[in-house]
Parts: structure tokens; C-alpha cells; sequence
């Protein structure tokens, strides 16, 4: 019945990775439109690093398992890309260096968010984001397409759907 | 030994001249880094920059790059999708990576409704569709629709799980706002573009009131109701851009029904109403023939097909109990309507007996048609697709009820005619024999019913005294009650001797065009304490919360009507700090006997809906319960016949 009329709708992206057993991850990204309707979905299967990988990479495994590789994968395979990109884990911040677009991490609640320069943090809804540090430009970006969310907006909400989806995918094991 | 000299080399990366970075094939075994450290020599056949770091990752790439993804694409996000593949600019660069660190999960705990898939989903992206759709209360408060009022946890639930199912029946307990909850869930399902025509099956009465709340809770959704003479309706039938449609049960059932003879017709059948398949596209013939069946009906297919009857993608049937008996013609007519999804909505899914349920499941599409499910698998479907909630459960902050039952003594008048009927009418019955039958007896105990009521020679009535006293109060403190009697003419009686109290009268009698006004100034009129009801009209899915005293006059066969009734005060929105339910018992009466009776079949009734319990015991009246409220000689107890509301007011 209704919907954006025009093609111009500001799209979020939201990214989550879980730990699937022992050393697996898995990432889902999940693209609305300003309001947190669904338009896009995608998944990955789950990645499981060996001994020897694990060696070598050492503390910059997770890091790079999140972005560059589930992170990046999945904003290569959604067809309906997203303006913003939000995560709540700041590991997947990185992704920023891999992706056109602006990547901001949820940090409320967090102690730290206060020391956050200003530029790299931004309000949206009701939550605090802020940005890769070595992408000054992302914040004003952002800031300019998040005017249609909603004052009211819970951006924790959606990773919060990321999350139960890619458990039911997992559980349905059918992500191939 | 090998091992460190390999971790050492990596982790300083400087000391170590050069790395084997083309080495580094899937053919590594994963049990453990022997292999590629057995083929350490080789490092010196190559050099690497000190700045190593760079083509490090690289060589392990193909390792990586067997990530698979599943996902899906929303219908509203198909008009973003790019006309093309976008072209990836991939930085390939590695810069530094800051420690890793997992972020604690949600800190602060938020009221949110998901929309669950169903249980019959069984594709991923078909589940993860209703998964990764918003929670309602972000949908609904959000710019997208404006609800009137802030609906309850319970009834967000109720939309969410309306929003996702194919089959359902909402048995929510009367008052708890299913109309509500049905129309909110309409106008998702019309918004995500799930459903484009929508089919709401009520009875005559409730037009009114389904108009009236669809303008309430989705004033953007027109609502086209279907009435007019027959060739008028067969043209709303079909008007093109109308995505809900209101009509009766007698309408849809008259018109369907000669709207799939004309099919039958056109198609050259002479099988009249005796269908092939039922509306969901299931075939109604014995299993031989099932063969050589032709596939559903489809009349979107072919449109030159103007003789089929017209296609939902959703039916929705209002006291969904009109549809119990499946052999009515009712039962069939609404069965064969073309759709695709089926929602069932009453307060009372069972009336008299669980099999009653087997004919809304079969509606519902749960249960192949002349499908006779047993006590636990209607207790199976049940779970899965019956949401029933009551209101001690979700309404924490619903007016409490106190039921009384008021035992009062017949006037000696009254005494007297009673007496006499009942000696008269017993010696009667014992003289008739073996040709006595239930409704000989039935006879006697409206007789005596009415007589209870008031004394028809000298208009002698101890209820109407009661009830004098209590309006007194009630009319002093402003407040309003509602009167149910089985007997029109009862409230007739009462409405010329409660002239002080100003009363208004609603039963069947009066013409559908008068009833809305009466209601309208009961509502309005702080003057007009009384509204005199009949079961039949009056029990029946209207909005009376208002009224804060109810009184039963007489009692009606079955538990279920009287709750219904009784909530038409006791419901969402109540506006009274308490609903006083007064239940009139005449002392040492038949009335005593029955009450006695409904007390039984209530309980019997909690136990089915309670927990699915299996007991398979009838809840009518059976004739032995009957004659057992006389003290006959002559109990020909033959008959184990069930005995209904309607033979008993036909009687």
C-alpha cells in the first residue's frame, strides 16, 4: 500500500557477528529503510579459523575475520546498499577501512563514549554512535542522512533481529 | 624445536629475512603447522620487505574466500535493488588493527513485541521474513501508522502472531479487544502487501460496530460493506480497489452460494452445491477420484472467468461459532469462499461440544475437510493455532467483577401460581407416560421460568422488587446497568414498571436502523440508567463498558452466552471502577435446579479450554438432565439427545 515513493530512502545497514561454538563466527547484515523496516538480509556460513591461523594472526584474527572478511563479504553481496552502516561491536569499526561507506558502532552505556572527540560521535534516536577516527568526513556524512530517523528510534533494536535470524539460520543449517 | 623457530620468525617478522609467502597453499594440514614448518628452508630462496606485514594476509586468501552467504531481499527493498551490479572498490590495503574487544550485549531491557514465523513455515527465508521484521511497538509508534491508543503487551502479541499466521483462531476471552487486534493486524498485512483483499464475515449486528472501529483504529482503510439489493451486491462483490470488504453471514451465504451455481452452471456441472474442492483448494471427493482432480480453482487466472465467485486473500470470520455445525449450509458456503488465508475470531470456540472445533479448524485449513480429529490432536492444533487468553491472565488492570447471586423469594402470589403450575404441570407429564418427550418438559420449565419472573395474573414479582431497590442506588450514583432476559416480552413487562429510571430496550425486535441510536443514548444520556436486553442481540460482540452493573434476569442455558453478555460491560476500556454481575435466583425453583446445572457445565468448560483435558463428556443439557430437574414417574431416559438454546427457545 504504501512505502518510499522514491529511490532517494536513506538506507541502514546493520552488521552483527556471533561466535558459533568453539572459534566460529558468523556475521549477518541486515539493510532497512529510515524506519527499521526490513529490505535486505544477508548471511554468511559460519567461518572456523584453524590452529594454524589462529597462530598466525594471533590478536588480529578476530579483527580481521569480522571485517574484512564477514563484514566485507556481506556489504559486497547485498544488492540494496546501505547509506550507514551500525555495529555494536567495536572490532567491526574496522570494516570502515574496507567499505564506501560510513561505519558507526553503538557505544551507549559505554564509560568511555564521553571522551569521544566530537567528531566522531553523533546522536541518532536514542542512541550515541561514533565513528572511525581515520574517517572524519563519515560523521557529517551520516549526520545528514539520519535526519529521517526517528527521534524516537532504538537503533540497538535491529542487531537485536540480526541476531535471532542468524540463529535461526544456523539452526536450520541451510545457510548454503 | 621447529615450532619456535617458525613463531619467533613471525612474530618479530623482522629478524626473519623473508617469509614463504607463496607457501602458504589450502594444502596445509589442518592438524597442525608441521607441514609448512617442515618447509622452512625455503625461506631463504626468497626475500620479503621488512614491512612483510602487507603481503602476509594475502597468501592465506583462498583460505578465506570460501564464506558463503544466504540471504533474501524484502519485497519493498526490491525497488532499491541497483540495475546492475555495483562494482566493488576494494581497498586491499591492511592497516593496523586495534586489539579486539567484544562489547557487552543490550544493556537496557525494552518492552518489544517480534512477530514469530509460524509454525508451518518451514523455508528459511519465508522464516526469516516475519524474524527480521521490526517489533511491532516500533512499527505502530512510529511515523508509519498512528494508533488511537497505546494497545496492551497482551494484544501487540495477539497482532504479531495474527500478523504471522496463515490459519488462526483468536478464542480470546470476550473484552479483550480481538476486533482491535484483528483490524490493526489487517492493516499490517495490507501495509507489508502480505494480503490485498480482505473478507470480514460478521454477524448483522456488528456491521456497526466494525465500521465504527475500523474508522477508529485504521481511519485510512476504507471499508466497503457489502448490502443493497442482489444485483448491487454483485457488484460490490467484484468492484475492483476495495481491499476490505463487511458482510453478514446471511449475505455472504446467499450469494455465494449463487454465485458458485452460476459457476457450476457456466461450467456445464449439474452438481449444484456439491462442491469438488473447498475454498483453500482442497478437494471434498473421495479419495478415488483424487487422481484425475483438476488443480484449485484459480479465477485470478483467467479473468474472462466472471461467473466464479470472487477471490480474498483473506477471510476473516467474527464468532466464528456461526460456522460450528459443518453440515450447514453456512458451514459449506463459507468453507468454498476462494482464499488464502483463514483467521477464525470468537470468544467462545466451544459452546456445547470440542467437536465444534473440528469444523473451524477444518475452515482454518488445519484439518483435511471431514476430518475427524480426536481430543488430542484438537488439543495439538490448538497449540498451534489457537491464541486464547482470559482476563484474569492479561488484564491485570481491567475493573474486578464481582459476580453475586442474588436468591430471592417468590412473592406469595407468585408462590402460589408456582406451586400450582409445577404440581399441575408434573401431574401432566406422569400422565402422559411413555409418549412424554423433552420438549413436554421444556414447556414446563419456561412456564415455570416465567412465572418466576413475575406472576403473569397479578404482575407480582420479587425480582422486579429487587431490581427496583438496586436501580434506586445506581440511578442515585449516576451509574448504568445492563438487563438480560431471555424473554422479550419479560423486558417489555419491565420496561413500562422502570419508567423512573428512563430504560431503553434492545432485542431482536427492534429494526437494525433503530438500535445504533438506542445505544448512542444510553452512552450519552446520563438519564437513561437501564438497557433492557434480549441474550440473543444483546450477547453478541457489542461495546457496552460504560456500564458498570449487570443483571440476569433470568439465566440463559449455556455458561457461554451469559459471559458474553456479561462482557459486553466487562471489557477494555471499562470506564466503571467495578462490573457488578447480579444473577436473580428464585428460592426452591426450577431456576435453583438449572443454576445447579450451568454451575456443572462451566467447570466442564474450563477444563477443555483450560488444559486440553481429554474428557469427551457433552456440555448440553442431555434429556436425563432434563427430567431430572422434575421429580417424574414415567423417565423413558431414551433419549441422551442433546438439547440446544435454540430448540429451547423455539420451545
Amino acid at each position: 500500500m504504501a512505502g518510499p515513493k522514491s529511490n532517494s530512502g536513506f538506507h541502514l545497514g546493520f552488521l552483527r557477528v556471533v561466535e558459533v561454538g568453539d572459534d566460529a563466527f558468523a556475521g549477518g547484515l541486515l539493510v532497512t529503510n529510515h524506519l527499521g523496516r526490513p529490505l535486505e538480509f544477508q548471511c554468511t556460513t559460519p567461518v572456523r579459523p584453524n590452529r594454524t591461523q589462529a597462530i598466525l594472526y594471533g590478536p588480529t584474527l578476530k579483527p580481521f575475520v569480522w571485517s574484512e572478511l564477514i563484514g566485507k563479504t556481506l556489504h559486497a553481496r547485498v544488492d540494496v546498499k546501505p547509506q550507514l552502516i551500525l555495529v555494536d561491536q567495536p572490532a567491526l569499526l574496522e570494516l570502515r577501512e574496507h567499505v564506501p561507506a560510513p561505519v558507526a558502532c553503538l557505544v551507549d552505556g559505554d564509560p568511555r563514549s564521553s571522551e569521544l572527540a566530537d567528531v566522531t560521535r553523533l546522536q541518532v534516536g536514542r542512541n550515541l554512535l561514533r565513528f572511525h577516527t581515520e574517517f572524519p568526513e563519515d560523521r557529517d556524512i551520516a549526520a545528514a542522512g539520519v535526519e529521517r530517523v526517528s527521534a524516537d528510534a532504538d537503533l540497538l533494536e535491529p542487531l537485536e533481529r540480526v541476531t535471532e535470524a542468524l540463529r535461526e539460520t544456523l539452526r536450520s543449517g541451510s545457510a548454503a | 624445536m621447529e615450532t619456535d623457530a617458525h613463531s619467533r620468525g613471525d612474530a618479530a617478522g623482522c629478524e626473519t629475512t623473508s617469509l614463504p609467502l607463496s607457501v602458504g597453499t589450502p594444502d596445509v594440514p589442518v592438524t597442525g603447522v608441521n607441514g609448512a614448518l617442515r618447509r622452512l628452508p625455503r625461506i631463504e630462496t626468497q626475500a620479503a620487505s621488512l614491512l612483510g606485514k602487507a603481503g602476509f594476509v594475502p597468501s592465506w586468501k583462498p583460505y578465506w574466500n570460501r564464506l558463503k552467504t544466504a540471504g533474501l531481499t524484502f519485497p519493498e527493498g526490491i525497488e532499491f535493488l541497483p540495475p546492475k551490479p555495483e562494482k566493488e572498490d576494494s581497498p586491499e590495503k591492511l592497516k593496523k588493527i586495534a586489539a579486539p574487544e567484544s562489547r557487552a550485549e543490550s544493556q537496557k531491557p525494552r518492552k518489544s513485541t517480534r512477530i514469530k514465523p509460524p509454525a508451518d513455515a518451514l523455508s528459511l527465508e519465508d522464516r526469516l521474513f516475519y524474524l527480521l521484521q521490526p517489533p511491532l511497538e516500533s512499527w505502530l509508534q512510529g511515523q508509519e501508522l498512528i494508533m488511537p491508543f497505546e494497545p496492551f503487551p497482551y494484544q501487540f502479541e495477539g497482532i504479531a502472531w495474527l500478523f504471522s499466521q496463515n490459519a488462526a483462531l483468536l478464542a480470546d476471552e470476550m473484552g479483550l479487544g480481538k476486533t482491535m487486534q484483528m483490524i490493526t493486524a489487517v492493516r499490517l498485512l495490507l501495509r507489508a502487501g502480505q494480503v490485498r483483499r480482505v473478507l470480514l464475515v460478521c454477524p448483522k449486528p456488528l456491521i456497526p460496530n466494525w465500521q465504527r472501529e475500523f474508522k477508529l483504529w485504521a481511519e485510512e482503510i476504507p471499508v466497503t460493506t457489502i448490502e443493497g439489493d442482489s444485483a448491487r451486491r454483485r457488484l460490490i462483490w467484484r468492484m475492483p480497489g476495495s481491499h476490505v470488504f463487511l458482510a453478514n453471514y446471511e449475505l455472504v451465504v446467499r450469494d455465494f452460494q449463487e454465485m458458485l451455481l452460476d459457476q457450476a452452471r457456466a461450467e456445464g456441472r449439474r452438481t449444484g452445491l456439491s462442491l469438488d474442492v473447498d475454498g483453500l483448494g482442497r478437494s471434498l471427493r473421495s479419495r478415488k477420484h483424487v487422481q484425475q482432480e483438476k488443480p484449485p480453482i484459480n479465477t485470478d487466472a483467467d479473468p474472462a472467468n466472471v461467473h466464479a465467485p470472487p477471490k480474498f486473500d483473506l477471510v476473516v470470520l467474527d464468532e466464528a461459532q456461526r460456522i460450528k455445525n459443518r453440515d450447514s449450509l453456512t458451514g459449506t458456503v463459507i468453507r468454498s469462499i476462494p482464499r488464502k488465508r483463514s483467521v477464525c475470531l470468537t470468544g467462545t470456540p466451544i459452546e456445547n461440544r470440542p467437536e465444534e472445533m473440528a469444523s473451524l479448524f477444518e475452515f482454518m485449513g488445519v484439518v483435511p475437510p471431514r476430518g475427524a480429529p480426536d481430543i488430542r490432536q484438537l488439543t495439538q492444533l490448538s497449540e498451534s493455532y489457537v491464541l486464547r487468553r482470559t482476563k484474569d491472565l492479561v488484564m491485570t488492570d481491567l475493573p474486578p467483577r464481582f459476580d453475586r447471586d442474588e436468591i430471592i423469594e417468590l412473592a406469595p402470589a407468585q408462590k402460589h401460581a408456582y406451586q400450582q403450575a409445577e404440581q399441575e404441570g408434573v401431574i401432566q407429564l406422569n400422565e402422559m407416560g411413555e409418549s412424554i418427550s423433552v420438549q413436554h418438559v421444556f414447556e414446563l420449565v419456561l412456564r415455570l421460568k416465567q412465572i418466576s419472573n413475575y406472576d403473569p395474573l397479578t404482575g407480582e414479582s420479587s425480582k422486579l422488587d429487587r431490581l427496583r431497590a438496586d436501580m434506586e442506588e445506581i440511578a442515585d450514583s449516576g451509574g448504568k446497568a445492563i438487563l438480560f432476559s431471555q424473554w422479550t416480552k419479560t423486558l417489555d413487562w419491565l420496561d413500562a414498571r422502570l419508567k423512573e429510571f428512563n430504560p431503553l430496550i434492545y432485542h431482536g425486535g427492534v429494526p437494525t436502523g433503530k438500535r445504533e441510536p438506542i445505544l448512542t443514548r444510553f452512552k450519552e444520556d446520563d438519564d437513561a440508567h437501564i438497557l433492557l436486553m434480549s441474550y440473543g442481540t444483546g450477547a453478541v460482540g457489542l461495546n457496552l463498558q460504560f456500564a458498570g452493573y449487570v443483571f440476569l434476569y433470568d439465566r440463559w442455558w449455556n455458561p457461554a452466552v451469559e459471559d458474553q453478555a456479561i462482557n459486553r460491560a466487562h471489557r477494555i476500556g471499562a470506564t466503571a471502577s467495578q462490573i457488578i454481575v447480579s444473577k436473580f435466583i428464585c428460592k426452591d425453583t426450577i431456576e435453583e435446579k438449572i443454576d445447579q446445572v450451568l454451575q456443572q457445565k462451566r467447570e466442564l468448560f474450563a477444563r477443555i479450554l483450560g488444559d486440553g483435558d481429554n474428557s469427551n463428556a457433552s456440555l448440553s443439557l442431555t434429556a436425563s438432565e432434563i427430567f431430572g430437574l422434575f421429580d417424574l414417574k414415567a423417565r423413558t431416559g431414551k433419549g441422551e439427545r442433546k438439547v440446544t438454546p435454540e430448540e429451547a427457545e423455539a420451545a
